[in-house]
């Protein structure tokens, strides 16, 4: 009868001290895991932020006025060729065809 | 003690024995309710500490990206500072309203004092979506009470452009028209507190953001050529009925809410219905060839002026002899336009303005588009100016959708704001969506090509050098008290390209167009709004993939990234990696 108390106290508390160890680590996996949920939407934020940036620097109404100075203009109906189109490339100082 | 003393050591035996198995049993319970507890919370967790919040908060929405149909980024949500008050905690208020006055330059100071006076309050908003500079700023004061809360906040990185198609958005994120509108209805968007993006996939439109550029820079110079008050215009996809670019000038920035419902910047291409002048006499002219009992060469007398009651409708340049069908078609002939329709009769007219759905209204994904006005009485006085395109009001979009279909082989055009699948149709064939014959069609194609060639056309400043241009031009009096106006019209020009199977509709319309010394004195379309449509589409032609004359048609693959035309992209809007796909 002693053996079986004693033993079921022993039990119990290392069962509670097992339980309690491993409620911790769970409340700090969890935090963690809030933390990297938070970073995650911190760099989803970013991104949006760059995203959104990228976008507003490459709008058109800022680009055109930047090309334009550099000398880029709409591309006109001569500066498309066609692989029969040999004599263009003759004479140099026709526009090359827009190649990418 | 007696009765204990009393009691034999026989019977006490027994009773002890059961009092301590009594007591392990309570005891091995309650460890066993312990251990359960604990096994409980290990497993389960505690449940996360909600933090009930006494002040009111705002519920946001969390909406998806809007992007053109190269996946260019029209419409974002950034998450923004916004600024509070806890007013209870506020020292000095006429301190927090000063400074933050001198911070803020949009904020009504003696408002700030106002809701700052109420203590019993415990929230108020002072500035939603605050620069997150500024809120630094806001920050580094240092006053007591003020907080901030991280809010999501709509952006429109691309500027006002397609500004009235896109729609806008009110403070807390809900959409108030336009695209936003049919993502808030259609596709979805997410309440949420605070700043959680959307996780939906972006809502991919058939605008082209370079196109739509195009567009509005060609429409914004038109109005300063030639002193109009307003400008409208769209590219429309002749077989998908995509709509690349719309654009109605003065134009409203997505990003101020105000300026959508501002009635001093309407939507003139779907909010507006005008009567549309001479470009409505391709839909008579397409009636007349479509009943078979003209030709393109039938020759009317169209010398004699046309009465209706106490109308006479003539021309104001008469030819002063006969005129072939295709004459008064390139002539834009009122006289000749009013004889083929009264040949039809109004029932016929009326039954095909209908098939066209010039009659009706029309709904596209940005909203509804305005109704078109129809006369009460459509007798020989209506038939005669409906012909030339006065007399029915209808929105310019409408009108773009019908013609689409003239110069598509007849079929229905439904236009679109959302990218369709590739491949043609968005649906097979439904019934009835033959409008017109292929034949007719066909006719219609080569009368308006010939509208640019031939050196009476109307149209002729509209060619675009080796894009096969193709167009109508019309000239309508703005309605006034009592009658029209004579000085203030409407231009318009209504062209597809390239002729030989056209691709694509574009429609330019420009609001009173001033006589200037360019058009010399002219106000007519064939001045202003031709000219404007040709150097347009000279510069989209290429971004769309249209080959120039004397080329082979693009690949089939090619269409979509057009070689050649994203190389010209790249060149006119700086579009870095303008492939099929960029990602932003």
């Amino acid at each position: 009868m002693r053996t079986l108390i004693v033993s079921a106290a022993f039990l119990a508390l290392a069962s509670a001290f097992l339980l309690y160890g491993l409620n911790y680590d769970t409340r700090r996996i969890e935090s963690s895991l809030h933390s990297l949920e938070r970073s995650t939407e911190k760099a989803k934020s970013d991104i949006a932020i760059l995203k959104a940036e990228r976008a507003h620097l490459a709008r058109p109404d800022r680009i055109e006025p930047l090309a334009r100075a550099q000398g880029l203009v709409p591309a006109g109906p001569r500066q498309f060729a066609q692989s029969g189109d040999t004599d263009l490339f003759e004479d140099r100082d026709q526009v090359r065809p827009a190649a990418r | 003690m007696s009765r204990v003393g009393s009691m034999s050591k026989d019977s006490r035996q027994p009773r002890l024995r059961l009092r301590s198995a009594a007591a392990a049993l309570g005891v091995t319970l309650a460890f066993l309710i312990v251990g359960a507890q604990l096994v409980r919370l290990a497993v389960r967790g505690q449940q996360e500490l909600t933090t009930t919040m006494s002040q009111p908060v705002a519920t946001s929405f969390a909406r998806p990206d809007i992007v053109d149909r190269n996946g260019r980024l029209l419409a974002t949500d950034l998450e923004v500072p916004s600024l509070y008050a806890d007013p209870g905690l506020v020292l000095d208020r006429d301190e927090v309203a000063e400074k933050l006055g001198h911070l803020l330059t949009e904020l009504d100071e003696a408002e700030v004092r106002r809701q700052l006076a109420d203590r019993s309050r415990r929230f108020v908003w002072l500035r939603r979506g605050l620069p997150p500079a500024l809120a630094q700023a806001v920050h580094d004061l240092g006053l007591p009470g003020l907080g901030f809360r991280r809010e999501l906040k709509r952006v429109y990185p691309a500027g006002g452009l397609a500004g009235h198609a896109l729609g806008t958005v009110n403070v807390d994120n809900k959409a108030l028209a336009g695209l936003e509108r049919h993502l808030d209805d259609v596709v979805g968007v997410e309440a949420v507190h605070g700043a959680t993006l959307s996780d939906r996939a972006p809502l991919r439109t058939s605008l082209d953001l370079g196109v739509q550029h195009s567009l509005d820079d060609e429409l914004r110079a038109a109005m300063r050529r030639y002193g109009a008050k307003g400008a409208t215009g769209l590219v429309l996809d002749v077989e998908t009925g995509e709509i690349l670019a719309a654009q109605s000038l003065p134009g409203a920035d997505p990003a101020r809410a105000a300026e959508s419902v501002d009635p001093a910047r309407p939507d003139k291409l779907m909010g507006g219905v005008y009567e549309l002048g001479s470009i409505m006499k391709m839909v008579t002219v397409a009636m007349a060839l479509d009943g078979g009992r003209v030709k393109t060469d039938s020759v009317l007398d169209v010398r004699e002026p046309l009465t209706a009651g106490r109308f006479t409708i003539r021309d104001p340049h008469p030819a002063g002899r006969p005129l072939t069908v295709s004459e008064i078609f390139v002539r834009s002939s009122n006289v000749g336009a009013g004889m083929l329709a009264l040949e039809a009769g109004a029932d016929r007219q009326k039954a095909f303005l209908t098939r066209l759905g010039l009659t009706a209204g029309m709904k596209t994904e940005a909203g509804p588009v305005a109704v078109p006005l129809v006369p009460d009485r459509w007798d020989r006085a209506e038939t005669i100016t409906i012909s030339y395109g006065h007399g029915v009001a209808v929105s310019p979009l409408q009108f773009a959708a019908a013609a689409a279909a003239l110069v598509n082989g007849g079929s229905r055009v439904q236009p679109t704001f959302l990218k369709q699948a590739k491949g043609g149709k968005q649906q097979p064939p439904a019934p009835n969506s033959q409008l017109i014959s292929t034949e007719t069609s066909r006719a219609m194609r080569a009368l308006m090509r010939l509208n640019v060639t031939d050196p009476h056309g109307t149209g002729r400043r509209a060619d675009a050098p080796g894009y096969r241009v193709g167009g109508k031009t019309g000239t309508a009096e703005l309605p006034d008290r009592g009658g029209y106006k004579q000085t203030a019209v409407i231009s318009s020009f209504l062209a597809a390209f390239p002729m030989d199977a056209p691709r694509y509709v574009v429609l330019v319309m420009l609001f009173e167009p001033k006589p200037v010394a360019e058009t010399r004195g002219q106000v007519a379309a064939g001045a202003n709004a031709a000219p404007t449509a040709g150097r347009l589409i000279a510069r989209i032609a290429p971004m769309l993939g249209v080959l120039p004359q004397g080329a082979a048609q693009p690949l089939e693959d090619s269409k979509e990234t057009g070689e050649p035309g994203v190389a010209a992209e790249a060149a006119t809007n700086g579009q870095f990696d303008g492939g099929g796909d960029a990602k932003y």
